[in-house]
């Protein structure tokens, strides 16, 4: 019961709090999924800043365990001190009012994700990279090392710096620290029920953007979603396929996650240049942090990220005749650019 | 170059009808949708991004990079569900009255009957425990974990990739990387595990070259000869295994 209760903390109260740092980015930035969202991009960009120099300087899990945990404190302490969470509260029961006539609709969305969600608890999908993923995991929780250990045997090695760049079973192995919990148990449930909720979140999020005004649209554009992921099974490779299957590995969060996050802030940013508004600093702060998760959850990461938004923002800045923000998306792109580089000259 | 790209579309699509769909929302949004911001989005990025997809350069610049095996992660950057989704929802907010439902229904259908239902693939099965890994697993490293430090087991194939999602305390000679034929890991130790029968006198002693103070096998598995014979005893058996621990360790 305290180790469910301190999970809740981490994966869902402490990021949601973080949040309020973002709490002036958008229309949308008071809704309690945004500030679930935006404060875990800022934590988990905190933590791959801190684990990949902690990781490469070849320096014990406790230790980033220790500085990760101070860190989340101090963003936590300036949240609060920041102090809007009644008017974002506010702001998220309007929504649920404002919807109260498409119950039905929203029954069904709840009681897919429900399904979902138990499902994750229920059953489980035999992937061999589980293999290296969650081993590396219960090994750092086991030993206090990182990266040093051959996840699938167990004997010492050379720091692996290739997967050592995209450090998401590390910050595994912190939830389950911190927690309580056995790694095993936190990689295949903990995680999951977790990172599938937030993909919801993200989603109900952009719903949000695009059928502004129209609320009995969003709850048939979420189950359409949900259908979709439950179906996605249609080939090997797909997202969807990664969400729900292999729900605990980087790469799902990655494709599940980020990326509709980054389309999420893209939606942001184009919405902006359209009114002639001006993006605040905060915003530019979370995009780069949704782009440097992306390094945490995969090495291909960085590439996806710099991809979409480059085009985005370029597709935006001529339609938009806005150049000069194009220096703000570059400055974001240097987190990646740095791991990019950092992987390449390691290969 | 082109053709392997062609080849990993083929294979992301599936049956395709999905992708139809895809490229179908992506039309009806071309057509539809007025807003400047979510056309961009919507549509020109997507296309944007599958003519980088399909650029023979820009593939072979990425392959250099970071290998052939994830390229196909590029696609992730296609809002397939995203975009059919919108395209539904919106086509659903258009009509009115009782079609809208009727709609609604089809699509939801028609979404079902092009997809494959994830929980249908014959990798998922119900979870034993909640660490999610086979309880034999379990109950086997329970039982030959030593406090405070290390051991070293080797295991059946089949119990392979679970052993260290449960227990980095329990060591093995060849773990996973043994299993997936392109990376062409061998040893000797495997061929004789796997063998039909096992023959106990190598088995105990390529075991102990390799430093193993415990043998895990299939309780139903033939064996020639007698591991006791070689210092290897008894000591335990759950789960349909039997484990066996070096008697001079």
């Amino acid at each position: 019961m305290v180790q469910t209760c301190q999970l809740i903390l981490w994966e869902l109260m402490i990021p949601t709090v973080v949040g309020i740092l973002f709490f002036n980015v958008d229309k949308c930035s008071g809704k309690l999924p945004f500030l679930w969202m935006s404060g875990q991009m800022l934590l988990w960009a905190v933590f791959q800043l801190v684990c990949v120099p902690f990781t490469l300087a070849q320096v014990d899990f406790v230790y980033l365990a220790w500085t990760y945990g101070i860190l989340t404190g101090i963003l936590l302490i300036a949240a609060v001190v920041t102090g809007r969470a009644k008017f974002s509260l506010l702001l998220a029961g309007r929504e649920l009012k404002r919807n109260r006539k498409d119950l039905l609709l929203w029954g069904i969305f709840w009681a897919l994700l429900l399904f979902q969600l138990i499902q994750a608890v229920r059953m489980t999908y035999g992937d061999g990279d589980d293999a290296y993923y969650v081993a590396m995991t219960t090994i750092t929780n086991d030993a206090g090392t990182m990266y040093r250990k051959l996840p699938y045997t167990g004997g010492a090695t050379e720091l692996d710096v290739r997967h050592g760049l995209a450090p998401f079973p590390i910050w595994i192995a912190f939830l389950a620290e911190a927690s309580g919990l056995e790694s095993a148990t936190t990689v295949h449930i903990a995680v999951p029920l977790m990172l599938i909720a937030m993909t919801y979140g993200i989603f109900y999020l952009i719903g949000g953007k695009l059928f502004a005004g129209k609320s009995g649209q969003l709850p048939v554009f979420l189950i359409f979603t949900e259908l979709l992921v439950l179906f996605g099974d249609y080939s090997y490779y797909t997202a969807e396929n990664f969400m729900i299957a292999r729900s605990r590995q980087g790469k799902a969060a990655l494709g599940n996650i980020v990326i509709p996050a980054l389309f999420l802030m893209l939606i942001v940013l184009l919405e902006h240049w359209q009114e002639k508004k001006k993006l605040t600093l905060r915003y530019w702060v979370l995009l780069c942090c949704v782009m440097i998760t992306g390094c945490l959850c995969s090495t291909l990461g960085a590439l996806l990220c710099c991809m979409l938004t480059g085009v985005t923002a370029l597709c935006g800045a001529v339609t938009y005749r806005r150049w000069k923000e194009l220096v703000f998306v570059g400055i974001c792109f240097i987190p990646c650019a740095a791991f990019a580089l950092l992987y390449l000259i390691q290969n | 170059m082109w053709s392997d790209v062609i080849t990993l579309f083929r294979e992301y699509m599936g049956t395709g009808l999905i992708v139809i769909w895809f490229l179908l929302s992506l039309v009806y949004l071309w057509i539809r949708e007025k807003r400047k911001h979510f056309r961009i989005l919507f549509v020109y990025v997507p296309v944007i991004l599958l003519l980088l997809f399909f650029n023979p350069l820009f593939a072979r610049i990425v392959y250099g990079a970071v290998g052939n095996e994830i390229y196909y992660r590029i696609l992730w950057l296609l809002p397939i569900t995203l975009t059919i989704a919108f395209a539904g929802a919106d086509i659903y907010g258009q009509l009115r009255g009782r079609t809208k439902y009727v709609f609604a229904v089809c699509a939801a259908v028609l979404i079902m009957v092009s997809g494959s239902f994830v929980y249908n693939n014959p990798y998922f099965r119900k979870a034993e425990n909640r660490y999610h890994v086979p309880q034999s697993v379990v109950d086997i490293c329970d039982a030959i974990e030593v406090e405070g430090r290390e051991v070293t087991a080797v295991f059946p194939a089949e119990l392979l990739q679970y052993v260290r999602q449960y227990s980095g305390k329990v060591c093995m000679p060849y773990g996973r990387e043994i299993l997936v034929e392109r990376w062409t890991h061998l040893n000797d130790l495997y061929d004789v595990m796997e063998a039909e029968v096992i023959d106990a006198e190598s088995l105990t002693r390529k075991a102990r070259e390799q430093a193993c103070n415990y043998i895990i096998l299939p309780a139903d598995k033939e064996i020639l000869g007698n591991l006791a014979d070689y210092h290897f005893e008894r000591f335990g058996e759950t789960g349909g295994y039997v484990i066996y621990r070096d008697g001079d360790w």
